[in-house]
């Protein structure tokens, strides 16, 4: 360590120590691991291309966690692609070492491979620490070509509805479990290269039912709506504190869940095998789209300090204003939160694996 | 629309965005010039410093680094014969040949000259198409894009050379490459062998340097002089941009062909370039020097690419769904800088839309200029001997290769793409197919079935399909015409020669390479087989695309092997000691190959920076005789520059899974 580094850590802890002292938090553990983090560079493994959706994340969330870390470690944000994420998920279990230096930021493409058992994944994700996680929620909308108003009308839409996806096994899946969820007959239309191109055949016309994820709704759809040439339905939901999908989505406030879209229809709560493996895809996809991992025996206490840092980062003012424009407004989660329910939705109850690997094999033609 | 213009020229014209501009095109350029790194390492190296600018300052220096990879990488792909980045492959082939009669100026000159109007009328048709292009864009729907897919296999089919039986099967291998990985239609993964590495299919950076790159550079450290048997001479510059005149309108068309290149999402450059560069084949009436050193082919092709990567901005603006790799990134920064690429963000951004358009038109032209006034100094670099720049190519070459993944994997993959690129080019196989077929494997499959799934077969009556499929019937219905009449003449066909394999002027070469041609011929045929075994078991939709690729692939290669064997090339040799010929070219670029093996299995058991140093002493010290003081200095120098690039790269380089 430089002597100049060595003075700007020394004035770093000084600042966080001053700063704990006036915030009165002084009994906490705080200068201790304040020399922990110190002068140290935390790397973030993305396992998907640069300027990725997950890449973006990363990068919007650095700046805050440099400053609400204490001891400010450097945050560096590195790519690893491959494999549909497998590849960077892969090289964390085989390289991250207990000291919380090397985080996996993911979504769920990693975590649909590891609950499925495909023989290419090498890591034991629901053993994993978690140090941070932020929700990322999806919107279903229409076309108005479809004579569907609100959920209602999706009994009996005039046409039959298309929805354009990627690939059954990996992020569509908690939408295509929301069709059997609600008993919705669509006509899934798969092996499209991204979000991006279904949204562009959506507004050629060549499909009729999208889902986008809700940044790229506020900024790309809601133009479409405003013309008239999109009608949004429903949001994925968010948990309870039962750990249950029957709240309303934290941003999307003014649209019905897959929960309520469920009562609508049918007058019911949602229950069975069908219910259970969307909330537990949806867990995955939606409320810890985003999570950030930590390798197993990381020691506690540097597991808290990531937990503290997320509690600072969202009384954040600054945080709230971008996380607005970025995300669409969902708050950050702590590990402490999300590892539990995390952790359950990353080992499902084996009649719920069932239920989803015959869906996929018997109507999407998956092998397992 | 004019005030905006000038007004963002102003806010561009400060010295701080200037500037700016400056170090976005340098990095640009040198990037450019190494072989294997193309225009996304040039913008993901420059990202971290963006942040650092204000957002105009931001955006220009990643515009002028994008506008100006594809006009350097000529520099590399004419002097070496490497291309410089993948969607230069088509002026390796032609820039290289002419470079070798001692025509590099006007091979160097044209190029620059046609990636400038690339670049220039890709920035108009910015300006021009962002009101209309949403329209158009959107007009081309999933079927479309099939079509377009086919029209570029169509033309592909004037790039299969002399030999039409290794033309079609060479394309059939580039087709069956691409569908490696993910099936698009179905949950299936096809030729992955359990590796995780296979699972998103292969990089097309690997495909095109181990195709061309690796090849070149094994004759660079096999042989012995420089790279042309003549000094290169570059004092025609005149004749080449009087050459350029005479191609204008090519020029003109090419860029025209790059600019839909970027309108259409995830059609990259080089597919457009290919496109663009068998236009130049279609439409020269003496198609002879194809393959040979055929400047019309240059001015397609680097027309094409320059052109792609800037109008790749047009749906990556209004639809944020970017055109291409180096847009995505491009479209990471526009996030960070808080703007949502829409139809909104274009109208509400006036200033920012005209000062991307002004960033691009001025770097391409200055990135010409520049590109002019560095070449005489570069071209020496051609007099010295080659493993002295064999050596740094082929380290670039590992290290941009292993940028795609960063696993093991891409170094393997490498090679053995290496060995295949090697063997077609001394085999006398045309490689280019390979590269088309790889490039428009995936469309194609993707938007077919797509296309069916949305449309039943009724996407065949679709107007645009119809119109498309025009495109394509009616040249074919004329040429079979103008053949019939041929042949009622008696007049031979005209050939078209675009095959870039050098003939061997001796007998005992010609021998030693149509052993190098049965070997592919039987590699071919087996592989062929094992992937028709292999396509049995998938799934329908998995299958049709391998099918189309494999069943002429194991008919082609059959023929192909028993013209071999019946040309007699594996009969033992009968006429007496060798003479220093083309046989011993064959054995000393195989020990060469060997020799990189080796490398690529030190880097993977002692790492990288343990490998090297044995490697760089075998190819400067043991190879081109350098004096060990030097070799060592000279050695240290490459190894030094090759870590500093892996830093700005913010990229780890192998260690090693044994030791290290």
């Amino acid at each position: 360590m430089s002597h100049a580094q060595m003075l700007r850590t020394r004035r770093r802890a000084l600042g966080a120590a001053t700063v704990a002292a006036f915030a009165a938090v002084a009994a906490q553990p705080l200068t201790a691991s304040a020399q922990y983090f110190a002068g140290k560079e935390i790397e973030v493994v993305v396992p998907f291309a640069e300027g990725g959706a997950t890449d973006v994340g990363a990068k919007f969330l650095a700046p805050f966690l440099e400053k609400h870390i204490a001891g400010n470690p450097r945050m560096r944000i590195k790519t690893r692609p491959g494999g549909g994420s497998i590849l960077g998920a892969n090289w964390f279990e085989a390289n991250a070492k207990p000291d919380g230096l090397t985080i996996l930021f993911t979504t769920s493409s990693t975590s649909h491979p590891y609950i499925l058992g495909r023989k290419e994944v090498k890591y034991d994700l629901a053993k994993k620490r978690v140090a941070y996680s932020m929700a990322f929620g999806p919107v279903l909308y229409t076309s108005p070509a479809t004579g569907v108003k609100s959920v209602k009308d999706l009994k009996s839409p005039s046409t039959q509805l298309v929805y354009g996806g990627i690939a059954a096994a990996a992020s569509d899946l908690p939408v295509l479990l929301s069709f059997e969820v609600l008993k919705l007959d669509v006509k899934a239309v798969l092996g499209f290269t991204g979000r991006g191109p279904v949204r562009l055949a959506f507004e050629r016309g060549e499909t009729n039912f999208d889902s986008q994820f809700t940044p790229v709704f506020l900024t790309q759809v809601v133009p479409l709506v405003e013309s008239g040439k999109a009608i949004p339905l429903y949001s994925g939901g968010s948990l309870d504190d039962n750990g249950r999908m029957t709240q309303r989505d934290h941003v999307m406030k003014d649209l019905p869940s897959v929960y309520e879209a469920h009562k609508i229809l049918h007058g019911s709560d949602p229950s069975g095998p069908a219910w259970d493996a969307f909330q537990t895809s949806a867990a995955l996809t939606f409320t810890y789209g985003l999570t950030a991992f930590l390798h197993e025996d990381t020691p506690q206490a540097i597991v808290d300090e990531f937990n503290q840092a997320v509690d600072r980062i969202n009384q954040d003012a600054a945080f709230h204003a971008e996380a607005k424009k970025v995300t669409g407004g969902y708050p950050l989660t702590s590990g402490a939160k999300a590892e539990k329910p995390l952790r359950a939705a990353l080992k499902p109850p084996a009649p719920v694996l069932a239920y989803m690997k015959e869906l996929l094999a018997s109507k999407y033609n998956v092998k397992f | 629309m004019i005030e905006h213009a000038l007004s963002a020229l102003g806010m561009l014209l400060e010295p701080a965005r200037l500037a700016a501009l400056f170090v976005g095109m340098l990095v640009g350029m040198t990037v450019g010039m190494l072989p294997g790194l193309g225009g996304v390492a040039a913008v993901s190296m420059l990202l971290p410093f963006v942040y650092l600018l204000d957002q105009y300052a931001g955006l220009a220096m990643l515009l002028g680094a994008t506008a100006v990879v594809y006009t350097s990488d000529t520099i590399t792909s004419v002097l070496v014969g490497a291309p410089g980045s993948p969607a230069s492959a088509p002026t390796a082939i032609e820039g290289h040949a002419l470079a070798k009669e001692g025509h590099a100026a006007r091979a160097l000159s044209v190029g620059f000259i046609a990636s400038m109007v690339g670049g220039v009328i890709g920035a108009i048709v910015l300006t021009l198409a962002i009101p209309v292009a949403g329209p158009i864009v959107l007009a081309l729907g999933t079927a479309e894009l099939f079509m377009f897919a086919c029209v570029g296999l169509y033309y592909a089919s004037s790039l299969m050379g002399g030999n039409v039986v290794r033309g079609v099967l060479v394309a059939c291998f580039g087709l069956g490459v691409g569908t490696i990985g993910p099936a698009p239609a179905a949950a299936e993964f096809r030729f992955t062998f359990g590796q995780a590495y296979l699972l998103d299919g292969i990089s097309l950076t690997i495909v095109a340097l181990g195709l061309f790159g690796v090849a070149e550079v094994l004759s660079m450290l096999a042989e012995g002089g420089g790279i042309s048997r003549a000094r290169v001479v570059l004092t025609d510059w005149g004749a080449g941009a009087r050459e350029a005149w005479r191609s204008r309108w090519l020029i003109l068309r090419g860029a025209l062909i790059g600019v839909l290149g970027g309108f259409v999402p995830a059609v990259g450059a080089s597919a457009s370039t290919w496109v663009a560069y068998a236009h130049a084949v279609r439409t020269t009436r003496d198609k002879s020097r194809f393959g040979k050193g055929e400047i019309r082919g240059i001015a397609a092709a680097e027309g094409a690419n320059n052109a792609t990567v800037i109008a790749d901005l047009v749906p990556t603006m209004l639809f944020s769904v970017p055109g291409g790799p180096a847009a995505a990134i491009f479209m990471g920064a526009l996030f960070a800088f808080g703007h949502y690429p829409g139809p909104r963000f274009v109208s509400e951004n006036p200033d920012l839309m005209y000062l991307i358009i002004w960033s691009a038109a001025i770097a391409s032209v200055l990135g010409a200029i520049i590109c002019f006034a560095v070449t005489p100094w570069l071209a020496r670099l051609t007099q010295i001997r080659f493993a002295l720049v064999a050596a740094p190519l082929m380290l670039v070459m590992i290290v941009g290769a292993y940028q795609a993944t960063n696993s093991i994997g891409d170094i393997a993959l490498l090679l053995l793409l290496g060995l295949v690129g090697w063997m077609m080019k001394r085999g006398g196989w045309p490689r280019a197919p390979a590269l088309v077929g790889f490039v428009l494997a995936k469309p194609m499959e993707q938007y077919f079935w797509l296309a069916n799934q949305l449309f039943g077969w009724k996407w065949l009556l679709r107007p645009g399909v119809l119109i498309i499929g025009a495109l394509i019937l009616v040249p074919v219905a004329i040429q079979l015409v103008r053949w019939a009449r041929r042949r009622a003449a008696g007049r031979p066909a005209a050939g078209v020669a675009a095959s870039d394999a050098e003939s061997a002027t001796t007998a005992r070469g010609r021998r030693a390479e149509g052993r190098v041609s049965t070997a592919l011929s039987a590699g071919m045929l087996a592989m062929f087989v094992y992937a028709l075994i292999e396509v049995l078991g998938f799934l329908r939709e998995a299958r049709a695309l391998p099918m189309f690729a494999i069943v002429p692939g194991v008919a082609l290669a059959a023929i192909a092997l028993a013209r071999d064997v019946w040309a007699g090339h594996w009969r033992p040799d009968r006429a007496g000691p060798a003479a220093a010929g083309e046989r011993s070219v064959v054995r000393d670029e195989l020990v060469q190959f060997l020799v990189l093996v080796a490398y690529a299995v030190g880097i993977w058991a002692i790492g990288f920076y343990a490998a090297t140093p044995a490697y760089l002493a075998w190819v400067l010290i043991a190879r081109a005789r350098m004096r060990v003081r030097n070799g060592v200095l000279y050695g240290a120098v490459l190894i030094g520059a090759i870590y500093a690039l892996v830093v700005l790269l913010r990229s780890p380089l192998p260690r090693g899974a044994l030791f290290g």
